[in-house]
């Protein structure tokens, strides 16, 4: 209706400035946690599962967000479109990338592979860990180290057939691979937020942490 | 101009402590279900069971209700900063008419936006990198094109507009 109510940094459409809080608290916890969880954690460790069970909440929150939160948060707002996402990254490469109302349509997709390979991590983890809450695990482990070995019982019986044994495998292969595959791809994506940042000519990381400086 | 940005970050730091609730309300809940669901089958169910149950469903009828009140604060936020847009649009446009009105060149409709945001001569000539005296005649020539005696009456010209025909205070939106 008023022409000369754009914002006075950026164009008009935009991604907001700042996220959601939600959006944003989600996004930095379960950075931190993959980079914990990756890199920084003994695999299998107490503090391993601890990790993983909290990205597990807010992953959940973040999904449910999708479809109750605003609308720059909806998944309708960035639908998974891989073809309108090649033609995005064409258009950052020419230096002449379209803005977009949330995510754009390459980002959009970054998002959903890492939301996949975030819950194929976290399932295949309760799958090893015998969905067992870290609350529990530490139990059995103070147990188990004070010599009480009951709760090694069921865990043998199980891994009794070859069988089973193989299968336990296949789940830690993928839990792994799926892992890597989720660390590699957020280095794409820090690396495509600079490479759009820099095309765009405005700093796509602060909206991320905090509104505009005022 | 100066008590807004005040309020908006006020709403800013409740919608993230809404928002960090929410995540650790969620934590709880995961938690707390997978605990109660390994206690319902390693003990027979029972009154535990049932209080449980109980502390789930409000943990996670809990976590909505926060959720929505989020949602909501978020878009009453959106909604207050887009009527301060366009009302901060309308009234450039309403002075934009006015300047056109009076005939002011476009010197002069600088100098004076500036002296309506209430930079004193000194600043203007700053910002512009103009003489101070050569500010003061353009403010001088603006006044007698404007019809006014000065700084003061000219201000409450457009001041006068907004307060004349009734434009609903943003309370009355809400």
């Amino acid at each position: 209706m008023s022409r000369r109510s754009t914002t006075e940094r950026g164009a008009d459409i935009a991604p907001p400035d700042p996220w959601d809080p939600l959006v944003r608290i989600s996004h930095w916890t379960i950075a931190a946690a993959v980079i914990i969880n990756g890199l920084l954690s003994k695999p299998g460790g107490t503090v391993h599962i601890w990790v993983g069970w909290i990205a597990m909440s807010v992953l959940a929150i973040r999904l449910g967000w999708g479809l109750l939160g605003p609308r720059e948060a909806r998944f309708s707002a960035f639908p998974p479109d891989p073809r309108a996402a090649v033609s995005h990254l064409l258009s950052v490469i020419r230096g002449k990338p379209r803005e977009y109302p949330s995510h754009n349509p390459a980002g959009a997709m970054m998002v959903y592979a890492l939301w996949a390979m975030l819950a194929i991590v976290i399932g295949t983890g309760l799958i090893m860990t015998d969905a067992k809450s870290p609350i529990t695990i530490a139990e059995e482990r103070v147990a188990v180290e004070q010599g009480d070995w009951s709760a090694l019982v069921n865990t043998a019986s199980k891994d009794d057939s070859s069988d089973s044994l193989d299968q336990s495998d296949i789940v830690k292969d993928v839990h792994e691979t799926a892992a890597n595959l989720m660390l590699i791809l957020a280095l794409i994506h820090v690396a495509g937020v600079a490479v759009e940042s820099h095309a765009l000519r405005r700093n796509l990381v602060r909206p991320m942490i905090k509104g505009p400086p005022k | 101009m100066t008590n807004r940005p005040e309020t908006r970050k006020q709403g800013r730091s409740q919608t993230i402590a809404l928002a960090a609730f929410m995540l650790m309300q969620a934590v709880a809940a995961v938690f707390f279900v997978a605990d109660a669901t390994r206690d319902l089958f390693e003990k027979p169910p029972g009154a535990h069971s049932i209080i449980e149950a109980l502390i789930a469903v409000t943990l996670v009828a809990g976590i909505f209700l926060v959720g929505w009140q989020l949602r909501l604060t978020l878009e009453r936020m959106y909604a207050q900063e887009r009527a301060l847009d366009t009302a901060r649009g309308d009234f450039i446009r309403i002075i934009d008419a006015q300047f056109d009105d009076w005939g002011l060149t476009p010197a002069e409709r600088e100098v004076g936006l500036l002296a309506l945001k209430g930079l004193d001569i000194a600043e203007i000539a700053r910002l512009r990198g103009a003489a101070q005296g050569t500010v003061r005649a353009q403010l001088t020539r603006i006044y007698a094109k404007a019809g006014v005696s000065g700084r003061a009456q000219f201000a409450a010209w457009f001041v006068e507009d907004l307060l004349g025909d009734g434009i609903s205070r943003p309370d009355d939106a809400a």
